[in-house]
């Protein structure tokens, strides 16, 4: 049994944290890979504010649109809500209020994230890549002290799924403001410079190792696409997460209405299918971006219907 | 023997609880402590008093202070790592006294809020219970489950010049604090381990498993209660403490809109739907508690809850209406409560009261206000008080219009010149004045935490201990001799 307003605010503090995470993780590689960019050559810094949709508010707030500026606004910037710091201070405002309901070691790990990002301390003197990962690493112990302390039942449920749907909703974000920022160039020159970015591509995703792993062949654009959207066994993966929200779901809802399924119930079965049965020459045949948008909508539609099932509770106000 | 630790260290003119009069008298039951200390070095002393704060941050025992309003100011309560000792034998009468008290005080509000014995006999006049800020007629008639009214109370006790305790005052409705008084001693045993060495200090771990079991035992109709903590959420200045203690017992944190009275019965809105609810360990102060039958405009509460709690229904910790007690005034009336129900005297006594509403002692306050303490009775946390010896004639003037104005409204007592305990102030030792909190636990038994939380006015000769105004905490250890 788990309090409405509990479930919603695990599922949040996860969602935030693998939003810090995945920015830090954007920033870092962008970062490292404009030092071999001629300079003014490819610009790797907008589309990590498109991945975030937040491109109006930031053109409005520094129409200059310097690198340190995108930076700024990614990791530090308080206004910005889907700022990294922004993201761990709602973490740990929601972790606040469901203290009881985490381990006490989960918590300290919040809280001493969100107290090591304030102004003035020592994690701001270190080098820039230094600072990112400190962050990354900060978010990933988080996830492991849930694993290794939280007990398997709904409290950890609603953890995951929060997790899932986030990392699921990011990198398809970012392979779809990459590769078509990639794309025209591959066709015209081929050259190194586009392998790196198709290498920076996979690691802003985590993915650059893996996908090594599973594609020995040289790096192109459909093997890339099929790798973050479809593999079965990569964790970052579109289809990896959908199965695991679809699996966590059923664990959730232990009496299903098999004959006459909520709207939740359909919402989460279609996903799954949807994305288990589909070939990557047919997504790319009729549009990778179209195929990201339709995921993107479905994943807002299933946490509007989570959140209605879950956390508002609306039959009793 | 040499003191290096507190070559500097010069103890006031009243009672120091480390030194009976200079360096050279250390109070016998100091004696291994003192030794450790001085093996240590002020040095290391100030070194490990930053990586306690540093533990204290990060384990989040913060709080947010009321008056600001600013959000996320946030602190932590400052800590001193000088622990406070109390003997084994002051320990046993003061218990003693705790648990006379609290008895005398149930009795009380169970015939306040019934048959009213204590009026009709003449001991206390009606208009001062009824004029009271605590005074809840929704209660009368009320019977609460075990006929408890206090489970949780925490009382501020004091020494005098002499060391003898006095009670201060009763903290009836949801006194705070418990959590620091747990996690100081955390921070002890994880920073200053040596400290320890050379004797047993009573432990005190085992206060949340009282709690829990005080809380199970009101739920007198089933063995497998549904226990909740019901808080008034993250801006309120002890949440920590209400998440720290729901997480010690493996209770629900509630807020009031998790909770919904229906048909009698209180429940709890969940991812599975409505659960009933037995037993609520609330930390909302009575006039927010349910907006049907208590103040209209609070969005904290339950509507609802006091009917279901009428019906029998849920049992609610404290009960409302316990204020009436620990009104400032009333307090004086303690002493005769005790010989009233009980026919005892009463083990810890009271400190000295003026009540201004009586004619003859208001004329000797106003006469006297330089050297006495006035109080507000309807304020709490060193709010609206007088320190006549630390105030300037034009403070003392206003003061004494406010008691013209309003006598029911105030009380005076003697300065008291608290006992001290050396603790850091800016890495140095001085003598700070000290209080403290015990903690009683009423269910079908009583049970008194060992020591409690000691409360301490880190500003230099300060009187005010409340951490709103600057206060800190230490450890505080039962030892044998």
């Amino acid at each position: 049994m788990l309090l409405s307003r509990v479930a919603e605010s695990l599922y949040w503090i996860n969602r935030y944290l693998e939003r810090a995470e995945n920015i830090s993780r954007f920033v870092e590689v962008s970062e490292a890979m404009s030092l071999d960019c001629p300079p003014g050559s490819a610009e790797p810094w907008l589309p990590l504010i498109d991945a975030s949709s937040d491109r109006e508010t930031f053109d409005s707030r520094f129409p200059e649109k310097k690198q340190d500026d995108v930076i700024n606004f990614l990791i530090r910037d308080r206004i910005n809500p889907n700022s990294i710091i922004s993201c761990i201070q709602l973490a740990r405002e929601n972790a606040r209020q469901i203290r009881d309901v985490m381990t006490s070691e989960m918590w300290e790990q919040i809280n001493i994230l969100f107290w090591n990002l304030q102004e003035g301390e020592s994690i701001w003197d270190l080098p820039r890549q230094e600072q990112l990962s400190e962050i990354r690493r900060g978010c990933q112990l988080f996830y492991g002290i849930t694993d290794a302390t939280l007990s398997k039942d709904l409290a950890c449920q609603f953890s995951i799924l929060g997790r899932l749907i986030e990392r699921a909703d990011k990198t398809s974000r970012i392979l779809d403001v990459k590769y078509y920022l990639l794309l025209p160039s591959l066709d015209e020159l081929g050259g190194v410079l586009d392998e790196l970015q198709w290498i920076a591509l996979l690691r802003s995703a985590g993915a650059y190792q893996m996908f090594r792993k599973a594609e020995q062949n040289s790096i192109q654009p459909n093997s890339v696409a099929r790798f973050l959207l479809l593999d079965n066994n990569f964790p970052r993966s579109v289809r990896y997460c959908l199965d695991g929200i679809s699996n966590t779901l059923k664990m959730i809802n232990t009496f299903p209405s098999s004959d006459n399924p909520s709207k939740l119930e359909c919402m989460r079965g279609l996903l799954k299918a949807k994305w288990s049965y589909i070939r990557i020459e047919d997504i790319i045949n009729d549009g990778l971006h179209e195929a990201i948008d339709s995921l993107q909508i479905d994943l807002n539609k299933l946490h509007n219907l989570i959140e209605d099932k879950y956390f508002i509770n609306k039959e009793f106000d | 023997m040499k003191r290096y630790m507190f070559s500097n260290y010069r103890p006031k003119n009243n009672y120091d609880e480390y030194f009976k009069d200079n360096l050279n008298s250390a109070r016998e039951i100091l004696t291994p402590l003192l030794s450790s200390l001085d093996n240590m070095g002020l040095e290391e002393l100030n070194r490990n008093h930053s990586a306690a704060k540093k533990l204290l941050l990060r384990h989040g025992a913060t709080f947010r202070l009321n008056d600001t309003g600013v959000k996320g100011t946030e602190r932590i309560l400052p800590f001193d790592p000088l622990p406070r000792i109390i003997s084994k034998h002051d320990w046993i009468t003061l218990e003693e006294g705790l648990k006379q008290r609290l008895e005398a005080i149930d009795l009380f509000l169970d015939d306040i809020y019934n048959s009213q014995n204590i009026i009709n006999d003449g001991i206390i006049p009606r208009e001062l219970i009824e004029s009271s800020d605590g005074w809840r007629p929704q209660m009368l008639g009320f019977k609460p489950p075990l006929n408890k009214w206090c489970q949780i109370s925490g009382l501020d006790l004091i020494r005098d010049g002499q060391g003898t305790w006095h009670v201060l005052e009763d903290n009836l409705r949801c006194p705070s604090g418990v959590a620091y008084f747990l996690e100081n001693r955390l921070v002890m045993k994880n920073i200053f381990p040596n400290l320890f060495s050379g004797r047993i200090v009573k432990p005190i771990d085992e206060y949340p498993s009282f709690l829990l079991k005080t809380l199970q035992e009101l739920a007198i109709w089933t063995d497998t209660p549904k226990i909740v903590l019901l808080t008034p959420g993250i801006f309120n200045s002890a949440y920590f403490e209400h998440s720290y203690l729901a997480q010690e017992m493996g209770i629900q944190l509630v807020q009031g809109h998790d909770l919904i009275c229906n048909d009698e019965y209180v429940y709890l809105k969940t991812t599975s739907g409505l659960k009933r609810v037995d037993v609520i360990y609330r930390r909302i102060d009575d006039d927010f508690l349910d907006p049907i039958n208590f103040r209209k405009d609070s969005y904290l509460g339950v509507s609802g809850l006091l009917d279901v709690m009428k019906a029998g229904h849920v049992a609610v910790a404290n009960v409302p209406g316990t204020g009436i007690a620990d009104d400032k005034m009333i307090y004086s009336f303690v002493p005769k409560m005790i010989k009233y129900f009980l026919d005892e005297e009463p083990i810890i006594k009271n400190v000295e009261t003026y009540i201004c509403y009586y004619e003859k002692d208001r004329e000797y306050v106003l006469k006297n206000l330089p050297k006495l303490v006035v109080k507000s009775v309807s304020e709490a946390g060193g709010y609206g008080m007088l320190i006549g010896p630390q105030s300037t004639t034009t403070e003392i003037n206003e003061f004494s219009d406010k008691i013209k104005n309003n006598p029911r409204n105030f009380i005076a007592q003697p300065t008291l010149e608290l006992s001290t305990v050396p603790s850091l102030c800016n890495g140095e030792l001085y003598p700070c004045h000290v209080d403290l909190r015990p903690y009683i636990l009423r269910g079908k038994d009583s049970w008194v935490s060992p020591g409690g939380l000691t409360r301490v006015a880190l500003k230099k000769g300060s009187l005010v201990v409340n951490s709103s105004q600057g206060g800190g905490c230490k450890d505080t250890w039962v030892v044998g001799n």
